[in-house]
């Protein structure tokens, strides 16, 4: 599977689920595909969109809501599959697009390359549901069952890796105006209360 | 009334209802009342970055949250409070155990004592140092200043007002 078609099969299962990326090719495929604005793209805390992800779904328990991780991301902080099996959010499902890769910086191989089963690990920490991916065909079959399903529920998606990683651009808000575009989001789609009345 | 309990009442106070914390030998009182409070919830983490991305994540929920560690892992999470909560301009509120101080006589503690301040205010993140039971009020007032400033803020807990004796 191409990151490209991945993402336009899980948009269209993503339902109301409220999305949050990790930096990088995950990110970038995500905003290239949906222009989504309720969802977050990480700028930084590589391998801490997991742990974002699990404070905003404690935070709203009753949204979806989908990680797109990677598999660089989940690498740096195998920890929060501990954190995410400890909580078991009813509400968060944690896909990890795995190219075994470092594709952001010149392809670089995976720490672990063709060795580690993240779906493995994640079960080993409590995260009782899990599924490996591979075809689009495959993922499409699943979605709607893996979205029926109560969290956590942990969806390695086995793609390929592409060269020429600029080919898919970021999302163009900088930093605290990403914050203040998915804050309003979260307000406008939940209706919960981000900001306060003066606005911080 | 037992000091960890006024700042759990005063965290409450302040509208928080998460806490993601990880164990020190100073701050465990107050964590094992979290634990049990009925207005807080409790997201125990394997390491302390992860608390700073939990309350990022909570905040965007709308929940007010904390996050309670040691002075140790503090320094671990400067890589994380930089590059999320500074870029996106994120608040955070940290409560965090004073080691080092120098009524802390740890060998693995004085590197924390020495440099954290010089740290933090090199990363402009703003701080308060509570030695007095007193203080703890002004917990819901650094609560709403910390939003205003929209970064991370540490609240350093003393060993003097924590009355810790076999740490």
């Amino acid at each position: 599977m191409k990151a490209a078609e991945v993402m336009k099969v899980l948009a269209q299962h993503r339902g109301d689920a409220v999305v949050v990326c990790a930096l990088g090719m995950a990110a970038n495929e995500w905003w290239s595909a949906t222009k989504s604005e309720d969802s977050f793209y990480m700028h930084g805390a590589m391998g801490f969109a997991a742990s974002f992800a699990l404070g905003l779904a404690l935070a709203v328990p009753k949204t979806p809501v989908w990680l797109l991780n990677s598999d660089g991301s989940l690498s740096m902080n195998t920890g929060c599959l501990i954190t995410e099996g400890g909580q078991q959010p009813k509400n968060l499902k944690h896909f990890v697009i795995d190219n075994q890769c470092y594709q952001t910086v010149e392809n670089m191989p995976m720490v672990g390359q063709g060795v580690v089963d993240y779906a493995m690990m994640a079960e080993g920490a409590g995260i009782k549901q899990t599924a490996t991916i591979a075809t689009l065909e495959d993922l499409a079959a699943k979605l709607p069952g893996i979205n029926a399903a109560e969290g956590p529920y942990f969806i390695r998606l086995r793609i390929e890796a592409e060269p020429n990683y600029q080919r898919v651009p970021p999302a163009p808000y900088e930093g605290p105006e990403m914050k203040y575009r998915f804050g309003r989001a979260m307000e406008k789609k939940l209706g919960v209360k981000v900001f306060g009345p003066r606005g911080y | 009334m037992d000091v960890n309990q006024r700042i759990h009442d005063q965290l409450v106070k302040a509208g928080v209802t998460l806490a993601a914390t990880l164990p020190d030998d100073w701050v465990n009182s107050l964590i094992r009342i979290v634990d049990k409070s009925d207005k807080i919830k409790h997201v125990p983490v394997g390491r302390e970055a992860e608390t700073v991305c939990i309350c990022s994540g909570a905040f965007f929920g709308g929940v007010r949250s904390v996050a309670i560690m040691g002075n140790t892992g503090l320094l671990t999470c400067t890589g994380e409070m930089a590059t999320l909560n500074l870029r996106h301009a994120i608040p955070v509120f940290l409560i965090v155990s004073a080691r080092g101080s120098i009524d802390d006589q740890k060998v693995y503690q004085e590197v924390q004592g020495r440099r954290t301040l010089p740290l933090l205010q090199a990363y402009d993140y703003p701080y308060k140092i509570i030695n007095d039971p007193d203080e703890i009020d002004t917990i819901p007032d650094a609560y709403e200043w910390h939003r205003l400033q929209k970064r991370p803020f540490v609240l350093f807990l003393t060993k003097k007002l924590l009355g810790v004796t076999n740490a």
